[in-house]
């Protein structure tokens, strides 16, 4: 790898970040939009409590209006599409015009989707953008350092939201295990004795899923 | 050719998917746009081209020749050529700049020449933009689009093939580099051509660095990486305006640019592209003179037009002016980007009045030229052809050889009463066909 800015690196780490934040959080969404059909009026906070957002909605219909598509709400799918698309724009020259076009179409499916009759079904379009976004990552991004600072935001983000679902160990074990060996071939510093606790604590299952989301925030020192 | 045309949404399409916007500031706030393209191209016939080239390497030489000449031995102004009011009262001349020669002695690299052509089909050169010209990148990638729209239209049809401006951009900045990785420097992301800063950078394999990235030290520019390890910069494409690029030099407030920056370039370690000062050059005062600049320093007939020019700082122009001012479009010297254009026939009453009084106070920071009726090309509107008036950039490369790219950014208005093609003000662009034969 040519030598790369800290703050480049640090766009990338945060291209593949906010990609697999709205990539997960979406699927998550369709579970949880699934769910409340059937169930009470305030079902949503326990979707709010889980992704860790707070609830600024005060009914059903307004999250499942509002928490894709609200472009003024910080925590909106919508905004942290806006800020992978932000992250790939001043990558252009690192990543190519062809990769950044699958960003640009997930955003823009996200828009689209709004007005819609039905916004859930052609939400699924910004999933199918995203993963030919990766699938394009690794075909077409030929020096493995800048390949893998992308993916490594990938795997601390999906580790990360899967810490704060608090999925069972089963389920950590393998998204550490993909971190833990790519995190290696980024080139950048980062924090061996997060590696070893979330280690330890993911092995042994005994998992304080605060203390371990918090550790991991740090992981990479960008 | 039909196909190209049915298939413009498409091109279009393709070009959002792409990212092909420029910035704009509206109420202080920054939104993308889609720079709207029409598949209708602007023809240039072989002949036609010719000259256009050649006229254009002639004014390109001249200009360079004078840039050298003002931050030089300024013959030019001792010789009584051009007054010595037009260079130091410009608000491009940089003062900084005296007796700094560039790597290679070539100060405009880019040069963006604005033509156009009259109904008669006489070509006139209506600006000169030495600074940071920008647009090559939109007809670049939109060719692309096109040849996949209708690959039939583009093998029957002998058309210069516009996709090296890359090639030619990356020629020059290999020839000034003095040792070291190219780089395109840009303001960031909030820049209203930040699309075409990354593409370019993409394009020619150079770094995009803002100026936090670069550092210098012991009088070399360095670009600095995460683990703090330093890589030596050759040459710099800068998309930043001389005011910003160097806090320690020109602008002290300026936090886009490389502290100590001009003080490499002025030692010869480093190549900016283009050289700072080269604003003195492109004013529009200056423009008025560049046909005897072209006597001056070629001895040779200016073979491209200027359009007819007054300057109200000269008595006989100022009455002509005064006298003609309905028929006139009036420019302010420091302004850019289709601001500060006024037609005469335009202002009425006390507008007009207090107009005139400002010309007749400031004289220098105006010119008047005669409004030149060029002409239409066909654009497509809700499926039908409408005639827009266009205008034409042409791009001027300066390295070993001065080469013009073989095709150019066409702007052209979408209001039919309006001869303001600038993107900022609402304009489209079209591709410009080059034909070989």
């Amino acid at each position: 790898m040519g030598i790369i800015a800290l703050e480049r690196a640090s766009g990338l780490y945060w291209l593949g970040r906010y990609n697999e934040r709205v990539y997960t959080t979406l699927r998550e969404f369709f579970v949880g939009y699934d769910r409340m059909i059937d169930e009470s009026e305030d079902s949503y906070r326990e979707l709010c409590n889980m992704l860790d957002i707070p609830d600024v909605y005060g009914s059903k219909m307004e999250f499942i209006n509002r928490y894709p598509f609200d472009e003024n709400n910080v925590d909106s799918i919508i905004s942290n599409m806006t800020r992978a698309y932000d992250n790939a724009m001043v990558m252009r020259d690192v990543i190519g015009t062809e990769t950044i076009s699958y960003v640009e179409m997930a955003l823009s499916a996200i828009r689209k989707a709004k007005n819609t009759q039905a916004p859930l079904l052609e939400l699924q379009e910004v999933i199918d953008y995203i993963l030919a976004f990766w699938g394009y990552v690794d075909d077409s991004i030929d020096d493995r350092g800048i390949r893998s600072i992308i993916k490594a935001g990938r795997r601390v983000e999906r580790l990360d939201l899967y810490l704060r679902f608090e999925r069972p160990a089963s389920m950590l074990e393998r998204e550490f295990a993909k971190l833990k060996s790519r995190i290696k071939l980024t080139g950048l510093s980062y924090d061996e004795s997060v590696i070893d606790y979330l280690d330890r604590a993911i092995s042994e299952n005994k998992i304080n899923y605060s203390e371990a989301v918090l550790k991991l925030e740090n992981i990479l020192k960008l | 050719m039909n196909h190209l045309f049915d298939n413009s949404d498409a091109v279009n399409k393709l070009l959002e998917r792409y990212g092909v916007k420029f910035g704009i500031y509206k109420n202080g706030e920054f939104k993308e746009q889609l720079f709207p393209f029409d598949s209708i191209p602007r023809v240039i016939a072989k002949e036609e081209f010719d000259y256009l080239e050649k006229g254009l390497i002639q004014r390109v030489t001249a200009l360079n020749r004078f840039l050298a000449d003002i931050y030089g031995e300024k013959k030019i102004v001792k010789d009584g050529v051009i007054p010595e009011e037009f260079i130091f009262s410009s608000s491009g001349y940089m003062a900084e700049c005296e007796g700094t020669m560039p790597p290679k002695a070539i100060y405009s690299h880019i040069s963006g020449i604005d033509l156009v052509q009259a109904k008669d089909k006489t070509w006139y050169v209506l600006e000169d933009n030495l600074r940071v010209p920008s647009g090559a990148s939109y007809p670049m990638i939109a060719r692309d689009l096109c040849r996949r729209a209708s690959p039939s239209t583009f093998h029957d049809i002998p058309i210069a093939d516009n996709r090296n401006y890359a090639e030619l951009l990356k020629e020059v900045m290999d020839y000034v580099n003095t040792g070291g990785i190219n780089v395109i420097l840009t303001p960031g992301r909030y820049n209203a051509a930040y699309f075409e800063h990354s593409f370019l950078a993409e394009k020619t394999h150079s770094v995009l660095a803002t100026g936090q990235e670069l550092v210098v030290e012991n009088d070399y520019l360095y670009y600095t990486g995460c683990n703090n390890e330093k890589q030596k910069v050759g040459a710099v494409y800068r998309r930043i305006s001389d005011d910003y690029l160097d806090p320690m030099n020109f602008c002290a407030d300026s936090v886009i640019g490389v502290p100590h920056l001009y003080s490499v370039f002025k030692k010869g370690n480093v190549a900016l592209l283009n050289a700072p000062g080269n604003g003195v050059a492109d004013d529009k005062g200056i423009y008025y003179f560049v046909p005897k600049m072209i006597e001056y320093y070629l001895n040779e007939k200016s073979i491209l037009n200027n359009a007819p020019t007054y300057l109200p700082f000269y008595e006989e122009d100022r009455k002509y002016v005064l006298d003609n001012f309905d028929n006139l479009v009036i420019k302010d010297v420091a302004e850019a980007g289709g601001y500060g254009v006024v037609f005469g026939k335009d202002l009425k009453g006390q507008k007009k009045e207090d107009f005139i009084n400002l010309v007749k106070k400031e004289p220098r920071r105006f010119i008047a030229q005669e409004v030149i009726d060029f002409i239409d090309i066909d654009i497509m509107e809700n499926g039908e052809r409408v005639p827009r008036k266009a205008d034409l950039r042409a791009f001027v490369l300066t390295g070993q050889e001065v080469k013009v790219w073989k095709s150019g950014l066409t702007r052209f208005s979408r209001n039919p009463d309006s001869f303001v093609v600038n993107s900022s003000q609402g304009g489209g662009f079209k591709d410009t066909w080059v034909l070989l034969r």
